[in-house]
């Protein structure tokens, strides 16, 4: 009798897909070298895996573009990524998954049933709390209902893309649907951020896999993300980077610099302020990534990254003003309203230094020595040198 | 708000504003106080006065050969990190561009590993000048709050600026943060105390040559 | 006349001090306001004042002599005043301060300005320092010495009573050197006035410029009511004082007519006259004020006057503060000392850059200031016996009074020689006749 999937162990789903010991083993060591492990965690984690059950992943997907799973499924590695899904039972991907209307609710509701408080839920989008919540609705449920109720059981949250992870660009002012990120929402569950506009495939790979060999949340910093990917800034590990350091940047698109290569910083890169692993793993297979190909980071990893000032202004330009980017004419108008009240208040004070000065000199001043007031003679000792 | 959003949005309009305010102020207030007329007959024509004035301006920045023996050492170190300072603030790409989008002007920038360099050169002499304020007997008489807060907030600066570029200490948005921090808080303390001889400099040396000038005495 | 006043007569401190506020306010005006902003306490002042460098004692700072008109300034009518004041960041200037003061301002300041020359921000602080003197006059703080001698000068036209009166005591210098002594003539083209300490001590320099101005054919005056060039009231800090001094002078080069008010070898009396009178006065000079080394300088390059050469070894010359370093006055003795042929060994420090003498600014008549006098002056005779010169040169009797002093203190074996008086021996070509 054919294994019920939620019984296969992962060596017997890839077994089922015809894919080599070797073959599993080599990308554990890529995943493995990925995250900065050496080599012999890499073996073990094949080993682990081969005899690991699958663990239960519920997919949850709220106010989001769907890049993110784009950026999953679309990889161009051949199906190593796709084998993701053999190494993962995806008990419910309302994107993905076959069966839809009740009976997709149904498959959820099962699965958190039978792996209640071992299953992992995967979340992308962000999540509206305006209005009761309605601006994202599913079957008739609000998002934020779908995902308490579906966190209650879980061993973990995986918050995939910026959305889930930090508001995203729903959670850009003005913030009409009152978005908020997964974490602002659930409080008691261990969550892993892996943000990202969207995050890169490996990325999120890379850090089921540890999890699922592992069983354990990997290294995460303030932001909770995994410290593998997200420990360094781009501006740390870009290779554009002697360029910063010898002052030699792009001035516009397409002039001298940028066609050399430049540094981009005074585009508008934000690569010196955001972490993630887009200067070392890249994207679509290590192929290149967006300072690569001319563009400065736009710090889609970042909290808040779109409230942050024009995508082109440098990171150390003044921030106010229409479009987070102060002009020119702005601070022009700021400076000089400063300067004539100050000036005003300049001359009130000089008025009242002048006023205090008559004042000191009292009435007609006595000739000295003439009609001086009674006393005003000189000191009868002279003090000596000391 | 995280920390370095605070600083470059809402702390430096804040501090811009109350730095154009008070220095304005300052130099106002005084401008307006009494004036009193010369009468007596001055030896060189008006013009040439002020051509005495304009050079003065200049040439005070280097002290007369028979002062240099007792003075040389202290002016030089007081001159160097000075020049320090101005390369840093001026010759840097980061601060250019940041002139660029308050003022729409830029200008060529050094390399930044040049800059890191000098900044470590100009922290190195402002240590040394505050040890020999500490350690001078004159300009320890002399000394007051005004002295040592402003050698503290622009020493914050320094540090700060050189500990974001070093990832030195903290994550680089939080060093990031706190030195524009730090720049927001020189700017607002600059009218108050004595940083703000960079406007009294030129003028001072001016009034004083033209009056030198006007006796025909040296200056 | 020199009766010290009762101690029933000594104001209270509250007195003292509002006497002195007076005397800040009446001073301060947007450029010393300026002055004193501009500070930026770096103490390179010190280096270029000969007390503190005889000293190494920071008190002597020259923008510390000051600092209790800094204070006030900052408390009454800076830009931020009533801030200073609501939270008391400076506070009022007490008698105490002032007491202790006395010594800085009056004691160890020549006003020589050489501070101000080094200043990097540019800061008059000798000028500063004569405006803080005239606020310790107010309250009751300027030194005894001056205090009396101002007060006689300005009652009297004499800063010290003498045995006979300064115009017998000129008239005889006259007869005793053979120079005719114009006096009291109704209408001159310069008027002459003479040091005090000349006709007292040096009275062939009188003679000297009696000869010089005979030789040179200018219808010339001495005025009998107008007679001193020093003017004790600027020594002193008091400023109405020092206005009627100078008042006594104008009026009698008004009387005659005079086209020129010839200030002797005097350096003070060329800064009270010439950069101080006119303001005092309150509108220009009807006539010119001229240095008489100035004057004699000008005449030799217009060729009126000519010179034979003196046979004499190396010397060197002494610049009187207020005649170079803040009169302007540096080329015209060193034309003179060169048209007399003199090889002139410059001192080190020479021309604008001179230390002073160490007796300006009254301090030669102060009894209490010697010690520190003299400290100070150690350097500058080293400087001139460096030079190798045989005999020194200068253009001002108080510089001459100052050095003589010292040569009595330090026994020492140089004696400052009168430029006016060598002048006057090297006279060449026949005497002109006046108009």
């Amino acid at each position: 009798m054919a294994l019920r999937d939620r019984d296969m162990t992962i060596g017997d789903a890839l077994d089922r897909n015809h894919v080599s010991r070797r073959a599993f083993a080599k990308f554990c060591m890529a995943a493995a070298s990925a995250m900065a492990l050496p080599p012999m965690v890499g073996k073990a984690m094949a080993e682990q895996l081969r005899v690991a059950r699958r663990p239960s992943v519920i997919y949850l997907s709220f106010q989001e573009c769907t890049g993110c799973l784009e950026s999953l499924t679309r990889s161009f590695t051949p199906s190593i990524e796709g084998l993701i899904f053999d190494v993962v039972s995806l008990d419910y991907n309302d994107t993905l998954m076959a069966a839809s209307g009740a009976a997709a609710e149904e498959a959820r509701a099962t699965a958190i049933k039978e792996n209640y408080g071992k299953y992992l839920v995967i979340v992308d989008g962000s999540v509206p709390m305006g209005d009761g919540g309605i601006y994202s609705c599913a079957g008739g449920r609000s998002a934020v209902d779908v995902l308490r109720e579906t966190a209650k059981g879980a061993a973990a949250i995986v918050c995939v893309g910026t959305c889930s992870s930090f508001g995203g660009i729903p959670y850009a002012d003005p913030n009409p649907t009152g978005a908020l990120p997964v974490s602002d929402i659930i409080g008691n569950r261990p969550i892993i951020n892996i943000s990202g506009c969207p995050p890169i495939p490996e990325v999120i790979t890379g850090t089921l896999l540890q999890y699922a060999a592992r069983g354990t949340l990997p290294d995460l910093d303030a932001q909770r993300r995994p410290t593998a990917f997200f420990g360094n800034s781009i501006h740390d590990r870009c290779y554009r980077r002697p360029f910063y350091d010898q002052g030699k940047f792009a001035k516009s698109f397409d002039d001298e610099g940028a066609r050399n290569g430049w540094c981009l910083y005074e585009l508008g890169c934000k690569g010196p302020t955001t972490y993630n692993a887009c200067a070392t793993v890249k994207w679509n297979g290590g192929t290149s990534f967006p300072i690569e190909s001319g563009h400065g980071c736009i710090g889609c990893s970042e909290p808040g990254f779109w409230d942050k000032g024009s995508l082109y202004a440098p990171l150390s330009a003044a921030r106010w003003g229409k479009a987070g980017e102060a002009t020119s004419m702005e601070s022009l108008e700021l400076v000089a309203g400063g300067a004539i009240v100050g000036a005003a208040v300049g001359a009130g004070a000089a008025l009242l230094g002048r006023h205090r000065q008559n004042q000191l000199i009292g009435g007609n001043e006595p000739a000295a020595g003439v009609a001086r007031a009674p006393g005003a003679g000189p000191e009868v000792t002279h003090r000596q040198e000391k | 708000m995280d920390l370095l959003g605070f600083a470059r949005g809402t702390g430096l309009k804040v501090a811009l504003v109350v730095f154009c305010f008070g220095v304005a102020w300052r130099l106002v207030a005084v401008a307006l106080l009494k004036y009193k007329r010369n009468f007596n007959e001055p030896r060189r024509s008006v013009a040439h006065s002020a051509l005495g004035g304009l050079l003065t301006m200049g040439s005070r920045s280097w002290p007369h050969a028979e002062f240099i023996p007792r003075t040389g050492a202290g002016e030089a170190l007081g001159y160097s990190y000075h020049i320090g300072l101005f390369l840093i603030v001026l010759a840097f790409a980061p601060h250019i561009a940041l002139f660029r989008s308050l003022t729409g002007f830029s200008w060529p920038a050094l390399p930044s590993s040049v800059i890191t360099i000098i900044s470590v050169l100009t922290l190195t002499l402002f240590l040394a000048v505050l040890f020999r304020r500490v350690t001078n007997g004159v300009m320890r008489l002399l000394s007051n709050f005004d002295d040592y807060f402003s050698w503290f907030i622009t020493a914050s600066v320094i540090v700060t600026g050189l500990a974001a570029t070093a990832h030195f200490g903290a994550r680089y948005e939080t060093l990031l943060g706190l030195h524009v921090l730090s720049f927001d808080a020189l700017l607002i303390w600059f009218p108050f105390g004595k940083l703000m001889h960079a406007f009294y400099l030129l003028p001072s040396r001016a009034f004083n040559g033209y009056l030198l000038a006007r006796k025909g005495a040296p200056s | 006349m020199n009766s010290p006043p009762t101690a029933d007569l000594a104001p209270t401190p509250a007195a003292r001090v509002q006497g002195a506020m007076r005397g800040f306010a009446r001073e301060l005006g947007a450029l010393s306001a300026f002055r004193l902003d501009s500070c930026i306490h770096c103490g390179i002042c010190a280096d270029a004042c000969h007390f503190y460098i005889a000293t190494e004692d920071p008190q002597y700072t020259p923008i510390w002599k000051v600092e209790p008109f800094k204070q006030a300034y900052k408390r009454e009518s800076s830009a931020f005043a009533p801030l200073v004041r609501l939270f008391g960041l400076k506070r009022e200037v007490t008698a105490e301060q002032l007491g202790d003061w006395q010594h800085l301002l009056f004691d160890s300041c020549n006003l020589c300005g050489r501070c101000s020359l080094i200043c990097p921000m540019g800061i008059d602080v000798a000028a500063l320092i004569e405006q803080a003197r005239h606020a310790m006059f107010e309250a009751g703080l300027a030194p005894p010495e001056l205090y009396e001698r101002a007060a006689l000068q300005s009652r009297t036209g004499q800063p010290e009573a003498s045995t006979e009166p300064y115009r017998d005591q000129l008239l005889a210098i006259g007869r005793e050197h053979g120079v005719v002594i114009p006096l009291d003539l109704a209408e001159a083209e310069v008027m002459l006035c003479v040091p005090r300490t000349d006709i007292e001590h040096y009275p062939d320099a009188v003679a000297a410029l009696a000869r010089v101005m005979t030789h040179l054919g200018v219808r010339c005056t001495f005025r009998s009511d107008g007679l001193i060039a020093e003017n004790y009231g600027y020594f002193a800090g008091g400023r109405d004082w020092q206005r009627e001094i100078s008042l006594r002078l104008i009026e009698q080069a008004v009387a005659c007519k005079a086209k020129t008010l010839l200030v002797p070898e005097c350096g003070h009396a060329y800064t009270a006259l010439r950069w101080e009178a006119a303001d005092l006065y309150g509108k220009p000079l009807p006539f010119e004020v001229r240095h008489v080394t100035e004057y004699l300088g000008e005449q030799l390059q217009a060729g009126r006057l000519k010179l034979k050469k003196a046979d004499t070894g190396k010397v060197t010359f002494h610049d009187p503060c207020q005649l170079v370093r803040k009169g302007g006055v540096t080329n015209a003795p060193r034309e003179l000392m060169q048209a007399m042929g003199l090889s002139v060994s410059e001192l080190q420090n020479h021309g604008g850059f001179a230390f002073c003498c160490g007796g300006g600014g009254g301090v030669i008549d102060l009894k209490g200031a010697a010690p520190l006098r003299y400290r100070a002056m150690a350097a500058k005779l080293r400087e001139v016996d460096d030079t190798g010169a045989q005999a020194f040169l200068t253009s001002c009797s108080d510089c001459r009074r100052t050095f003589d002093d010292a040569r009595e203190h330090f026994r020492w074996d140089k004696t400052p020689h009168s430029l006016l008086e060598w002048v006057a021996a090297q006279l060449a070509g026949p005497q002109k006749s006046q108009p």
